[in-house]
């Protein structure tokens, strides 16, 4: 029975149905499923599908701001307060660096993580480096995440490391993406990894979360 | 041959004496004469200088009539946010998502905003330069618009909560293109090229822009014609391979590919439709000459057979480029003419 109306959920999701979601969502806790059940068995079997999905040749805004506004009213649902970090299988600082207000892909990229179960801070766009790592420490984040739709924003990324570095935080992973940043290097952007696409993105962060509990 | 003389004949897949080199090259302009960009973009008479001291200095084939993708949206009411170096961004959009329809008024060309300044410009072009360079102009496309009258992420969920609403704003937003794009003719550009970048499979699916996007483009292409258009050019950068066969039925005759679709890729897809691009914008940024030349070589060599071609980015030239990539870039269609003579 549960699973059932569990897979309705997921399905739901991906029809990037909100209203139908949330309502799928009330339905579970009402049954008395536990919200990191529906997590685990509903917002990241969605994402997952949708990444099998989205691949570098078929992915665009629209479907994942569909679903991922789905599962961001499931998320606040459960956790109307934001998700607790115990709960969170990590935490994560994204940001869209100052000199560019064009914040899409990181609002995509934010929903793509919730949907995996990770805790997201998001510090918004035009964000200053030293705000950045501000949260960084103060969050004690596990990755921070950078995003630049115009090329002027590269000198930015590339005072992130160091910035962090400063502060005795240079254990945090730099990922870059967005499509000024997507046609440079890691090396030249001075970051651990440039995500092709938001998915490509948390597929990196899931492999790096699952090294560090090993 | 010409540079206007050059491109008519690329656009025809007839022989060239060399591939054209059509750089896109607009803020660029102002950062090389040593201007504000700010001032670049609110100043035609500036525009027009910068335009043609860069088609001095790098000796290409074609200048743009263009400011930023913001001008539309300002002309109808959207405030705009200027910063010295930097294309402007919408501070305020003039659309709601509910918000009354029948309050948009559509621009007068000759005072709207900007676009009066962007008029001078292509005139001042065009009687400068005559029928010697192609002189484009440019308008943003249907779905680009929309989403600068709105906000990206709020014209997105509007066109899934709420298509019927969505498609009277593209409808506005087509009538819009044609409005500023007719006048640029008028002012004197060759033709306004049609820049769609919203339009991309990156932001909205194939099935998308076949059913909301082909007609609305078709329309904005047959009035451009109707109006003394020497051609219909439409640039959506991205990942475009699913939408490019559909760009004839638009009544583009030269299509702008970015680096996603390989060249040969592109000409399967449109065998008989001038191409062009494709090479990375950021590499005029952060790449040697050399790379840059290389690529450029590279993408003159693969369309050798062919014609139909104009070497170009796929995307703007950011306006901090090195000017020595373009350089480059420019001296490989340079190369090409030696080999051919």
């Amino acid at each position: 029975m549960i699973n059932s109306e569990m897979n309705k959920l997921v399905e739901t999701l991906l029809q990037g149905d909100h209203a139908g979601a949330l309502a799928e969502a009330k339905r579970l806790r009402a049954a008395g499923v536990a919200p990191e059940r529906i997590v685990t068995e509903g917002m990241e079997a969605a994402m997952s599908r949708l990444d099998d999905k989205c691949t570098v040749e078929s992915f665009n805004l629209l479907e994942i701001m569909l679903v991922g506004r789905a599962v961001s009213a499931v998320a606040n649902e459960l956790y109307p307060e934001g998700m607790p970090p115990e709960q969170g299988r990590a935490t994560f600082v994204i940001a869209t660096l100052e000199g560019d207000v064009h914040d899409l892909g990181k609002n995509i990229t934010r929903m793509v993580l919730i949907g995996k179960g990770y805790r997201v801070v998001d510090l918004g766009k035009d964000c200053p480096v030293e705000n950045l790592v501000n949260a960084a420490q103060r969050e004690q984040a596990d990755a921070v995440l950078v995003s630049g739709l115009i090329s002027p924003v590269i000198a930015q990324v590339r005072k992130v490391r160091p910035a962090l570095a400063e502060r005795g935080l240079g254990g945090i992973k730099v990922v870059a993406g967005g499509a000024a940043l997507k046609q440079s290097s890691a090396e030249a952007l001075n970051v651990d990894y440039v995500a092709e696409t938001a998915f490509d993105g948390a597929r990196y962060l899931d492999e790096l979360m699952r090294r560090r509990h090993e | 041959m010409n540079s206007l003389e050059r491109i008519k004949a690329a656009i025809a897949l007839d022989p060239v004496d060399r591939t054209p080199a059509v750089p896109q090259l607009f803020g660029h302009a102002a950062t090389l004469a040593g201007v504000a960009l700010g001032d670049y973009l609110r100043d035609g008479g500036l525009l027009a200088r910068c335009q043609i001291e860069a088609l001095k200095h790098y000796g290409h084939d074609v200048v743009f009539a263009f400011m930023d993708l913001s001008v539309e949206t300002e002309a109808v009411g959207s405030i705009l946010q200027y910063r010295e170096n930097q294309y402007p961004d919408v501070a305020s959009y003039v659309l709601t998502p509910d918000g009354d329809l029948s309050a948009l008024t559509m621009p007068d060309p000759a005072r709207a905003g900007r676009m009066p300044e962007l008029l001078r410009a292509a005139g001042i072009l065009r009687r400068e330069l005559g029928d010697t360079v192609l002189v484009a102009g440019c308008v943003a496309g249907p779905m680009t618009l929309a989403t600068q009258l709105l906000g990206i992420e709020t014209a997105l969920y509007l066109a899934a909560d709420d298509p019927e609403r969505f498609e009277k704003i593209l409808d506005f937003a087509a009538a819009v293109a044609i409005r500023y794009g007719t006048a640029q003719i008028a002012a004197g550009v060759h033709l306004p090229v049609i820049f769609d970048p919203a339009a991309s499979s990156a932001v909205v699916p194939p099935q998308f822009f076949r059913e909301l996007l082909l007609p609305r483009l078709k329309r904005v292409f047959a009035a451009f014609s109707q109006a003394g258009a020497l051609a219909g050019w439409l640039n959506i950068a991205g990942p475009t391979e699913a939408i490019l066969p559909y760009y004839p039925e638009a009544g583009a005759d030269i299509a702008n590919f970015d680096y996603y679709v390989a060249p040969d890729r592109a000409q399967q897809l449109l065998p008989h439709t001038c191409l062009d691009g494709n090479i990375k914008s950021l590499s005029f940024v952060d790449a040697a000459p050399e790379e840059v030349g290389a690529a450029a070589s590279r993408l003159v060599a693969a369309f050798a057979g062919r014609g139909g071609f104009l070497l170009s980015s796929g995307c703007e030239i950011p306006p901090e480029a090195k000017p020595e990539n373009i350089a480059a870039m420019v001296a490989a269609c340079r190369g090409d003419e030696a080999c051919r003579s």
